[in-house]
Formats: structure tokens, C-alpha cells, sequence
């Protein structure tokens, strides 16, 4: 756990980056500073491993003031991820991840040992082992970042913009392995960002700063959406926080319902006449997974004898009992047909739902009874 | 007889190759003298240079003395230590640290500064003392440019080195003092010819030691990278 304690940070020109911060990270959760640049959030951050000392006020780890520890071993035992990842470019991936057991005297043979498991962890082969950092792509450079800074298993982490200097395809993957990684491990992590759809998106709880080193909010994701402290977050959050609300309801009691459907090969009159009226149909696998919809009212149908793959329009997402209310509607929405399809563990279809379904379910819901902190 | 054919035939005599005034000899004293004060200069320089570098204070003063003593003229100084001390060989060597000392304290300084803020920090962050800081990570990034001042530094003592011969020792040197004062321009030309090959030896020695120590992380020699693709697919939620 993490307490900060009347927390200033003023600067000899006067500036006050941290005004007065009031915060509890609590164990094993992700807690997420966000704001706009200048607001003090990675001050903060800097503040917990004394990259940065504070001007009043204290900081505590496990109960134990920050300053009471010398700087270097209170760091030894609190990991650091920094945008770009940090590498040391004269390592090999396997001597940067090895860093902090070397400082701590780990023989080298353990300390190597250490560190080839954590590269399997973060999702590296372990052929990467030997090659140096400007060998590697930034969201592999940033997984070695996640991988040494793991490496002495500290219970804390501190991630400064972790995610914010590789492209957004990169960026989903790293933050979707950054969650199974934290479910695995259960640290308590401080994450700092400026995006507030990452801070959504990874934060158990998220701290919304403002200008002047001042917390504005401080809460779970899902109400933060519901209920903005003030305009501030409010704007922050964005005008679709409606929208974005719906990633922490899932679709576990949505209910779904047949379809037409029909398989490659098969006779587009049996297709036609099994959607009568309808104009869509779903082609399935022989698995009965979902390859996509077929539009019968097509003029050139009369002219093709069987359903060709290549007829097909994407379905687009798929969702299951787990996928959130998010991801069901925007399957609907951006659907040719209108549905939403939803599918087993093993991908095989289990029904669909149209867009009005899917508003007609969450007006059904009460959806504001997010649980409190 | 044309310089050149001068130049060889007393290359060629054998008796240029022996004795205490012989070519090997000369040789061998001159580097003598170019390894003992690149020596002593790399031992005031490095720290300073690393001193600076980490901290980033004093630098100005510590570049302006350096490039201020970088244009005294060596014959000055050295006639100026000979009066003070008499002859012997501490005048020579002051007169090559004064000249080999700037080359490193700036190299050294740049490479230090020149190390990306965001892997000091890293290493900081990561519990690493100052010291370590230093030794574990910018020495070793800052180290083509560190070996580089040494490397100017060592040619500029190499080249210098003869002025050696002007206060009674040896060195390369005395072919150009001795072959002056009999007008035996061979003897001249063999001297300079030696000195310009025992540059291109030091500065090929510098090279290859560059390219022992300095990490290929950093060097470029290792494989280029491999496609910006990521290894683990997204999976869904």
C-alpha cells in the first residue's frame, strides 16, 4: 500500500507541481494518474522512489516513510518502467533484464536464470535473449522494460507512460498482455498517463489530476464515467462517457436468438428460402463458427448456384458471456446486418442480437449501481 | 638523387638499424614517451572529464582551460619547464600532458552528456548509486567518443613527441634535430616518414581496441531489427 500525506511538491521558482495530495494506493491494484500535461501526475509518481524528494508532507510504502529508507534500496525494491522502455543500449536483453538482481548480488548464473523466465512471461522468445536493445521493435523494447522491471519481484511498480510511444495497434496488444500479466501477479502498480481511455481501460481505480497538482477525482473507472466530481473530469472524460460506460457492464444475462443461417457450398435457394422474407443470412463453419452474412436480396443471386466465401460480409466482432456491453453494441452497429453475433468459448455460434435489442437491454438494467470504492 | 631514393638508401644501410642511435631504438623511445604521457594525461583527464560529464558542472571552466592550454606552443613550454627544472625528461612529458589532456577531458565529457537522459534515469530508478551510474551504464555508452579523445589525444603526443630531441633526449626526434644540424635531409625526411608511420600504427592500434571494447549494441555492427511486429496476438475481452 501506498499513502500519500498532505503531499507538496513546490519547486525554487515557486512553481507547485503536487498541491497538498491526499492518495491511498491500495494493494494489488493498478492505480492510474491521469491528467493533462503540467498537472503533477508524474511528479507524483517520481515522488514514491525519490527521483524526486518532496517539499512537505509524506509518503508512505507498507507503513514506512520514504525518506526513512536511503534512496538506492528503496528503489532496489520498487520496479520502474519508463516510456521508451530506458533500455541500457550496450546490454543484451538478458543483462538489462538482469539489472536489479546484479545490483542486488545475485550470482550471475541465477540472476541469467531470472531473467530468461521473465522474458518468457512478458511474451519474448527466448532467442531475444542475446540481442541488444536496438535490435528490437519499441513494443518489444517495452516489453523488456516490463520484464526487468520485474525482475527482483518487487512488489510495487511504478510505470511512467509505459504504453505511450508505440502505435495504437501495438499499444492494445501490450495493455491487453499488461492485464493478464497483473492477474497473474497481483502488484500494487502506479500508472501514469496521459490518455484517459488507457486509464479507463487498465485502471482498478483511477486519479484524475488537475492544474496545480490538485486531485480531482479519485475512483473506479465505471464511476468516473457515471459520475464526474466536476466539469474538469467531466471534460476530461470526454462527451461518449455514456458509450464508454457500457466496457464495465458485460453481456451475461443479454439475451440472444437464432438466426438464418447457412454453410459454404450449400444451395442459395435453400438460403433464400430459409430467411423467407428476411434479406440475411450467416454463413457458419462446419464448427458452426460465424464466416460471415450473406445479402439475399442481391440482384446477382439468381445467377449463383452455391454460397461462395467471397459473397460473405465480415461479421465483424464477436462477443461471449465475458465481452462487455461495449463491444456488443458497436458488433451491432457496425454489422451489415444489424446484429451483434455471439459465440461460445470455442467460437461456435450461440445467437445474435440487433441493435435495438441492445438498447432495449440496457434500459432495462440499472446501470448506476457501480459498486463504490 | 631524388629525396625518395635518399630516403631508402638510408633506410637501407644496416648500421641505421643498430646500436643506441639506431632506428628501433629511436623508435621505441618515442613510443616510450608518447605511452607514458598519453598515461598520465588520460589519468587527469578521465576523471575530470567523467566528473564533469555526470554532474554537468564545472564544464565550462574545465573546457576553456583546456582549450586554452591546447594553444600553448609545446616548444614554449617545454623551453620554459627547462629553464625552471633543467633538462631530463619531466619537461617533455608536462609539455605532452599539457597537450594531451583537452582532447580527453572534452571527448569524454560528450559522451558522458550525450547518453540519453531517459537511460540515466532508468538507472537510477532502478537502484543503481551514482557510482553505478557512472561505471555500469554511461562509461560504457559514452565510450566510441571516450576512446576517440584518446585517440586524437595520442596522435597529437605521437607527432609532438619530437620535440623531445631539443632537450638532449631521444625519440624520432633526433633524426630531424641531428640531420638539421649536418643539413642531411635524407636523415630529416627519414624521421618525419617514421613519425607519419608511427601515427598511422597508433591510430590503427585506437581502432581496433575501439572496436574490442565498445559494446556492438551500440556500434551498429549487431543485425538490423526485425519487422515492428508484435509477438503475442490481442486477445479479446
Amino acid at each position: 500500500m501506498i499513502k500519500f500525506e498532505n503531499v507538496t511538491k513546490r519547486y525554487p521558482g515557486g512553481t507547485v507541481a503536487v498541491d497538498e495530495l491526499n492518495l491511498t494506493v491500495p494493494p494489488g491494484k493498478i492505480t492510474v494518474f491521469v491528467g493533462p500535461s503540467g498537472c503533477g501526475k508524474t511528479t507524483s509518481l517520481r515522488l514514491i522512489n525519490r527521483s524526486i524528494e518532496l517539499t512537505s508532507g509524506r509518503i508512505l510504502v507498507d507503513g514506512r516513510d520514504v525518506t526513512s529508507v536511503p534512496a538506492v534500496a528503496l528503489r532496489r525494491g520498487i520496479g520502474y518502467v519508463i516510456q521508451h522502455g530506458g533500455l541500457f543500449p550496450h546490454q543484451t536483453v538478458i543483462d538489462n533484464v538482469a539489472t536489479v538482481p546484479y545490483l542486488l548480488g545475485w550470482d550471475k548464473k541465477k540472476a541469467r536464470a531470472r531473467a530468461h523466465e521473465l522474458l518468457e512471461r512478458v511474451g519474448l522468445p527466448a532467442s531475444f535473449a542475446k540481442r541488444y536493445p536496438a535490435q528490437l521493435s519499441g513494443g518489444q523494447q517495452q516489453r523488456v522494460g516490463v520484464a526487468r522491471a520485474l525482475a527482483a519481484d518487487p512488489p510495487i511498480m511504478l510505470m511512467d507512460e509505459p504504453f505511450s510511444a508505440v502505435d495504437p495497434i501495438v499499444r492494445a496488444s501490450l495493455q491487453e498482455e499488461f492485464l493478464r500479466l497483473q492477474q497473474e501477479l497481483g502488484k500494487t502498480i502506479v500508472l501514469v498517463t496521459h490518455d484517459i481511455d488507457e486509464a479507463i481501460k487498465l485502471g482498478d481505480n483511477v486519479a484524475v489530476f488537475a492544474e496545480g497538482g490538485k486531485l480531482a477525482q479519485l475512483d473506479s473507472p465505471a464511476r468516473i464515467l457515471a459520475n464526474p466530481a466536476d466539469e474538469f473530469v467531466e471534460d476530461l472524460v470526454g462527451r461518449d462517457r455514456g458509450y464508454r460506460g457500457l466496457s464495465f457492464v458485460t453481456a451475461h444475462d443479454l439475451p440472444v436468438h437464432p438466426v438464418p443461417t447457412t454453410a459454404l457450398g450449400a444451395s442459395t435457394a435453400d438460403a433464400r428460402a430459409a430467411v423467407r422474407d428476411q434479406r440475411w443470412v450467416l454463413a457458419l463453419d462446419a464448427d458452426r463458427r460465424p464466416l460471415g452474412w450473406l445479402d439475399v436480396s442481391q440482384s446477382d443471386m439468381d445467377t449463383v448456384d452455391t454460397v461462395e466465401s467471397a459473397a460473405l460480409l465480415s461479421v465483424g466482432a464477436t462477443f461471449t458471456g465475458d465481452s462487455s456491453m461495449r463491444r456488443v453494441l458497436d458488433g451491432a452497429l457496425a454489422s451489415p446486418a444489424g446484429y451483434s453475433v455471439g459465440v461460445d468459448a470455442d467460437g461456435a455460434f450461440t445467437g445474435a442480437v440487433s441493435t435495438a435489442e441492445v438498447a432495449q437491454h440496457l434500459a432495462s438494467q440499472d446501470r448506476v449501481s457501480v459498486e463504490p470504492l | 638523387m631524388s629525396i625518395f631514393a635518399q630516403l631508402l638508401e638510408f633506410i637501407g644501410d644496416p648500421a641505421h638499424w643498430s646500436g643506441p642511435r639506431g632506428i628501433p631504438v629511436r623508435i621505441f623511445e618515442h613510443v616510450w614517451y608518447t605511452a607514458l604521457s598519453l598515461g598520465i594525461a588520460a589519468l587527469i583527464a578521465l576523471p575530470v572529464g567523467l566528473l564533469i560529464g555526470h554532474t554537468g558542472k564545472g564544464a565550462f571552466l574545465a573546457i576553456s582551460i583546456g582549450n586554452a592550454a591546447r594553444s600553448f606552443p609545446s616548444l614554449g613550454v617545454l623551453t620554459l619547464l627547462v629553464l625552471a627544472v633543467g633538462l631530463g625528461l619531466t619537461p617533455v612529458l608536462v609539455a605532452l600532458v599539457v597537450l594531451g589532456i583537452p582532447p580527453i577531458v572534452a571527448a569524454t565529457y560528450e559522451g558522458i552528456r550525450g547518453v540519453s537522459p531517459a537511460t540515466v534515469d532508468a538507472a537510477r530508478g532502478m537502484g543503481m548509486t551514482e557510482f553505478d551510474v557512472l561505471r555500469r551504464v554511461e562509461l560504457p555508452i559514452a565510450l566510441p567518443l571516450v576512446i576517440s579523445g584518446l585517440r586524437s589525444s595520442a596522435l597529437q603526443i605521437v607527432s609532438t613527441a619530437t620535440i623531445a630531441a631539443f632537450v638532449a633526449l631521444g625519440g624520432l626526434g633526433r633524426f630531424l634535430i641531428d640531420g638539421l644540424g649536418v643539413r642531411n635531409y635524407a636523415e630529416m625526411v627519414t624521421g618525419a616518414v617514421l613519425v607519419a608511420l608511427l601515427a598511422i600504427a597508433v591510430d590503427l592500434v585506437f581502432a581496433l581496441f575501439s572496436r574490442i571494447v565498445v559494446s556492438d549494441g551500440l556500434t551498429g555492427r549487431a543485425p538490423a531489427p526485425s519487422a515492428d511486429t508484435d509477438l503475442a496476438p490481442a486477445t479479446t475481452h
